[in-house]
């Protein structure tokens, strides 16, 4: 073959596959994806605009225009929830990636410690959430090990109710998400950190920087991409988080641990009133659907670098 | 500088990150010794040798736990994460192929609708999945359940191994092509032996999220005789008057599987996350 003819079929080659030649391969997954994702969407929306209970959930529904949307709106409780996942998110994402960045910093060393603290951090991720959740519902309980310690060091004199005070309740949930998301984004930092390279650290050493200037000038701004990244996933990671409200308080105590996609839940399985459930639920993807799109860019961007 | 300062800064840091990883080792440590002591303890032990590391340890909760009931959730919970990880595999191998080498406006619409479902919160997709399984008379089965989680976890799949197939050269599929292999052939024998381990990376986090997956579980499933061990789990530490030393000890079964699979692939895990989460 000569080289002429190789280059044009290497050419035809890419030109088929641009025109389609592979959309064989997606089919399967579009297929699967329009059923049980696409397709549930389109019935959540309906859902949302109809009157849904128990009864009528497989027979016929009536549309209701926007009333499900107006009476969650003028519902007294709705601000609290609001405001409740605005607190809630607002924690996992600042802490986590903040002690996710300083766990990254101190693995950051070449000792065996580091890296098995790290694997080990990374198992704890792993574990199924449920697990991770009943253990600490059993520590932070009145008689959990933290209210034992503490008062055995005389630091209080009655246990505090993590769990139970209606104030308290959603710190601690949110504490506790926290700390399961930090492992991973540690693991991610961790690897970003490596492509600093040896010459600027080796510089900045001879420029007599102190490690929290190497930090700041050095790390953070190398990372600064995979941060941005990591900061859009653990905020969709607490948005979506529902596995450690619900093993550990449901909810409560009353509303104190709701947040947007939990109510949705609530009002949905618990109340049976599928309408509204569906209302708030739609509210709840339009709002990941936005960071979807914001994170679907910054990921584009990152790729076009490459 | 001199030689001093750089010493005592080198040995302050040292004590910084020293302390910083005590702290970490504490808090991450510490939950997992108390669910194993737990799950060893008498009931009435439990609160009154809270902080003791001291205790007659007892094998009675796990002889009670194991039976055949317990059994057979265990063995729903492999049925369905196997058969999750495998339908999600055969769906989404391909599509992480044909995306990895799509360049046009599609493909863009495609991830960005990839991402918007792997984002969507499970507490939302739930409402009308049980609907659907409803109407389709599937409720109370495990194949509801299998779908539902393939469903969930196909997004994330096929993002996760889009770059793996991305970092194979173009040029070796274009060579396999001109040799006369067809589209199948290059795919098969040149790119899926080359993407093994982001295949593999894929196939043990999908095994070890519907493992654990719950939520869907106990909507989906009607009948407690046939939960998953996580929706057991989620069942016992809703009910009050919580038997702590029997959760701690189902939490231990719940994760032996975990434990095990993570020993062995916590390599692939690492490079693959690495690659798979910010790309």
């Amino acid at each position: 073959m000569t080289l002429l003819s190789t280059k044009s079929s290497i050419d035809a080659i890419r030109s088929a596959q641009r025109k389609g030649g592979h959309l064989l391969y997606v089919v399967p997954a579009v297929f699967l994806l329009t059923l049980l994702s696409a397709f549930p969407l389109f019935q959540l929306a309906r859902m949302s605009f109809s009157d849904v209970g128990i009864k009528n959930i497989t027979g016929v529904w009536t549309n209701v225009g926007f009333a499900n949307f107006k009476a969650i709106a003028s519902d007294p409780d709705f601000k609290q929830i609001l405001i409740n996942t605005l607190v809630f998110v607002g924690i996992v994402t600042f802490l986590g990636l903040i002690l996710g960045f300083v766990a990254a910093t101190a693995f950051n060393d070449a000792k065996k410690s580091s890296d098995f603290l790290l694997a080990f951090m990374v198992f704890i991720w792993a574990l199924p959430p449920i697990v991770n959740g009943s253990v600490w519902k059993f520590l932070l309980g009145g008689d959990g090990l933290i209210n034992v310690l503490l008062q055995k060091v005389s630091l209080i004199s009655e246990p505090i109710p993590f769990l139970y005070d209606p104030k308290m309740a959603l710190y601690s949930v949110a504490m506790v998400n926290c700390w399961a998301v930090i492992p991973f984004n540690a693991l991610i930092l961790k690897a970003a950190f490596k492509s600093v390279s040896k010459d600027v650290l080796e510089a900045s050493e001879i420029d007599g920087v102190t490690p929290l200037q190497q930090i700041r000038y050095v790390y953070f701004p190398s990372s600064r991409p995979t941060l941005l990244v990591l900061a859009i996933l653990t905020l969709v990671y607490g948005f979506r988080s529902f596995d450690f409200i619900y093993v550990m308080t449901y909810g409560g105590p009353g509303l104190a641990t709701n947040t947007l996609p939990f109510l949705g839940y609530i009002k949905a399985f618990v109340l049976f009133d599928f309408s509204k459930g569906a209302a708030i639920a739609l509210l709840s993807a339009i709002f990941t659907s936005g960071l979807a799109l914001l994170y679907s860019r910054s990921v584009r961007k990152e790729e076009q670098n490459d | 500088m001199t030689n001093a300062v750089k010493k005592g800064r080198k040995k302050s840091r040292g004590i910084v990150r020293r302390s910083a990883k005590t702290i970490f080792a504490f808090f991450y440590g510490m939950p997992i010794v108390w669910i194993i002591l737990t799950s060893f303890k008498q009931e009435t032990d439990v609160f009154s040798t809270q902080s003791s590391l001291f205790f007659s340890p007892t094998l009675s909760t796990y002889r009670k736990l194991l039976t055949s009931s317990l059994f057979e959730s265990f063995t729903n919970s492999i049925i369905i994460a196997t058969c999750a990880t495998v339908i999600t595999l055969l769906v989404s191998i391909p599509a992480g192929y044909a995306l990895a080498r799509f360049s046009n406006k599609t493909l863009g619409i495609g991830l960005t609708a990839l991402i918007i479902f792997q984002m969507i919160p499970q507490t939302a997709t739930i409402i009308p999945l049980f609907q659907i399984f409803n109407k389709l008379g599937m409720l109370d089965t495990l194949p509801s359940v299998i779908l539902a989680d393939a469903a969930l976890l196909t997004p994330f799949a096929i993002l996760l191994m889009r770059p793996f197939f991305r970092s194979i050269p173009v040029a070796l599929v274009e060579a396999s092509q001109i040799d006369g292999a067809s589209s199948w052939q290059s795919f098969s024998k040149i790119s899926l032996p080359l993407a093994r381990n982001g295949i593999a990376t894929t196939a043990t986090l999908i095994w070890i999220i519907s493992w654990g997956e719950f939520l869907y579980a106990v909507n989906l499933i009607l009948s407690p005789n046939s939960y998953p061990m996580s929706a057991i789990l989620a069942q016992q530490v809703g009910g009050f008057g919580i038997f702590w030393p029997g959760l701690m000890a189902l939490s231990v079964l719940a994760s032996l599987p975990v434990a095990i699979l993570f020993i062995f692939t916590y390599r692939l895990l690492r490079e693959g996350l690495t690659l798979g989460a910010v790309k």
